[in-house]
């Protein structure tokens, strides 16, 4: 790595340390606390995916550099140059996190590794290290944003296609849309994933429950996100801010899916609308009776997957267990404290990566599986696209033979028509 | 003999505490100065009020005591001793009246509070030699447990000497005088601090806690000042 080369991330890394990442490269003490905490490391049992080994990776490219210690004491600390070799460490360690924030429970001081990671993501960015497919598919939703009329009248086309399946699931009067989309003045703007699946049943759903609703142009997941790229993850999140300004809108809904909703509940900073998770909406519904479930469409025991970006890191813990409660009889938790669920091991772009970190998902998951064979549940249900890819990645692998669900379809089969 | 003992015991003493409290000072000014984390890092489900449950997560280690159960009794220990040991320090200058409401001789503790800080410092620094731990360790780690180790040996043992095994010639007063001479600037050192048979013990004890101050604002040791505000990034 030339001069010019390491400077330019240096300058990179200088920039993500702000009061809080500081505190966090400063202060761990090393007390193993957070061993048994990563998913990875109680699957696949290697030291380098315990949380503090990975956080060392880019800590000690931070005492080198960002410490006095770093020119009179490197030792002390381990301190390493950032060259070709660290990168590739860099890799490894911030693509082998989902990003879920378990570890973060753990450690008594309450450091956020995922936060650690982003700045091995942007470096490995900066480097043009970073998995291409991420940066292409974050491009490619900016490129969307930039030039909406370009393909505004085919996309207006494709969801006219959907709304007879809409209306299979619940009937409308005549002359109404099942799918009303740019709306101005609308309560709740929904905004979806590019897939049928995600916007059918809620699309049911909303008009079951009488919503003034209105379904965005944009897709929710944001790939900068996962690639750990604060200009990107900020642009795409701009397009639906200012889609929710320009319809006026009272609320957003994000569909179901982690990160989507983390980045616009916790980063889109203060707005003039509300942001909401699906389940937190359909949960509502229930608790307004504004729609009605009908309890005997499910078999067997259940059982829900906290989605890490939905239930720990966003608080969205009892809306689907209680719309759960509506649905079956026989709901068996996962783990006794929902802060404490295991990760699915699909988080943190790795699912979007598909194929390439198959076998790598399949392995550090081997505890998920395990936990969800505990449960005894026939049902696996959750909230979320990634943690659902990846369930039915699992169910495969181990042959765990469950049914893997998405919490909304499950409302909109169960909606009873007055 | 005696250059090097007045070197130790005063111009280095003032040295260290300058560099622990202008590179603390600074250190922190700086760190707090940076750009605030403008969005929320907090951990769900929440709990109410917020900062209390900052304060318990900061003092009381529950994660430890959750997942590490021995680990915790030893940190619990460790932290108790250590600001029983500020207290101690701070009564060898002069007598407070609030430390004496429960009345006891000074140094307090009867010598348990070194020997306890012993035990757990040995701890410390023996589970860092199993795996994975050991893997997770860097040199620092050692460092300071073995400094600090050696701090409270010498230090205890001179408590140690006139509680159990009445060697007298060193007293409190002693120490007192010499202490105070430093805070008032006027530096001397009694006879008896430097040429009774426990005097080596004072200046090991002196030395390896000139090092330990001198490397504490550049070490983890800073997790004392910085373990409340990021209990707090995570209580929201």
């Amino acid at each position: 790595m030339d001069q010019k080369t390491r400077e330019d991330l240096l300058k990179l890394f200088q920039g993500k340390l702000n009061e809080a990442m500081t505190f966090y490269l400063e202060t761990c003490t090393r007390c193993g606390v957070c061993i048994e905490a990563c998913h990875v490391y109680a699957s696949m049992g290697q030291v380098r995916y315990i949380a503090a080994y990975r956080q060392e990776i880019v800590r000690r490219i931070y005492k080198k550099y960002f410490k006095a210690r770093g020119k009179m004491w490197p030792s002390v600390g381990e301190a390493r140059e950032l060259n070709e070799v660290a990168l590739e460490e860099l890799y490894e360690a911030a693509y082998s996190c989902t990003g879920c924030r378990r570890c973060m429970v753990y450690c008594p001081f309450g450091i956020d590794t995922q936060m650690i990671m982003s700045i091995a993501k942007l470096l490995l960015i900066g480097a043009h290290s970073e998995p291409e497919i991420l940066t292409l598919l974050a491009d490619t939703s900016i490129e969307k944003g930039r030039s909406l009329d370009l393909f505004k009248e085919s996309f207006l086309a494709g969801i006219k296609k959907l709304e007879k399946e809409v209306v299979k699931k619940w009937k409308m009067e005549a002359g109404e849309t099942a799918i009303p989309m740019d709306v101005e003045g609308a309560d709740l703007l929904f905004v979806a994933l590019a897939g049928a699946h995600s916007i059918i049943p809620t699309a049911a759903i909303f008009n079951a429950a009488g919503e003034s609703w209105t379904l965005s142009f944009f897709e929710a997941v944001n790939f900068g996100a996962f690639a750990g790229d604060p200009a990107r993850t900020q642009l795409i999140l701009d397009r639906i801010v200012n889609e929710a300004k320009r319809l006026k809108v009272k609320e957003v809904c994000i569909c179901e899916c982690g990160t989507a909703f983390r980045v616009m509940k916790q980063l889109a900073g203060k707005q003039p609308f509300k942001v909401s998770s699906v389940t937190e909406v359909h949960a509502r519904y229930i608790r307004e009776g504004r729609i009605h479930l009908n309890r005997s469409t499910l078999n067997g025991v259940t059982t829900y997957h906290d989605p890490c970006q939905i239930a720990r890191n966003g608080g969205v813990i009892d809306a689907p267990r209680y719309i759960l409660k509506h649905l079956t009889n026989d709901f068996r938790e996962m783990s006794p404290d929902p802060t404490y669920n295991w990760c699915c091991g699909g988080g943190g772009g790795l699912v979007a990566l598909g194929e390439e970190t198959l076998d790598f998902r399949m392995k550090s998951s081997k505890v998920k599986a395990d936990q969800i064979k505990r449960t005894e549940a026939t049902t696996v249900v959750t909230a979320c696209e990634n943690c659902h890819t990846q369930l039915c990645n699992l169910n495969e692998h181990y042959q765990m033979g469950v049914d893997v669900k998405f919490l909304s379809s499950m409302v909109a089969d169960a909606l009873v028509q007055n | 003999m005696n250059t090097l003992y007045y070197f130790v015991l005063i111009p280095m003493v003032y040295f260290s505490f300058a560099v622990f409290f202008v590179g603390t000072g600074i250190r922190l000014v700086k760190i707090f100065g940076k750009p605030k984390q403008p969005t929320s890092l907090q951990i769900y489900p929440e709990k109410r009020p917020k900062w209390l449950w900052a304060l318990h997560d900061t003092f009381l280690f529950p994660s430890v005591r959750k997942h590490k159960p021995v680990l915790w009794s030893f940190l619990i220990l460790f932290h108790a001793c250590l600001l029983l040991l500020i207290v101690g320090h701070l009564e060898l200058l002069s007598e407070f009246k609030i430390f004496q409401l429960i009345p006891h001789e000074v140094f307090l503790g009867k010598g348990f509070v070194g020997l306890i800080l012993c035990f757990a410092l040995l701890f410390f620094l023996f589970r860092r030699f199993l795996s994975p731990v050991r893997e997770l360790s860097v040199p620092e780690d050692y460092y300071l447990l073995i400094l600090l180790f050696l701090i409270v040996l010498f230090g205890s043992q001179m408590d140690w000497a006139r509680r159990w095994y009445g060697y007298e010639e060193l007293l409190v007063e002693d120490y007192r005088t010499y202490l105070l001479s430093l805070l008032t600037l006027k530096p001397e050192l009694p006879y008896n601090v430097t040429n009774s048979g426990h005097s080596f013990m004072l200046v090991l004890h002196v030395f390896f806690a000139n090092l330990f101050l001198i490397f504490f604002p550049f070490s983890q040791s800073m997790h004392s000042f910085l373990s409340l505000p990021m209990n707090k990034l995570r209580r929201g």
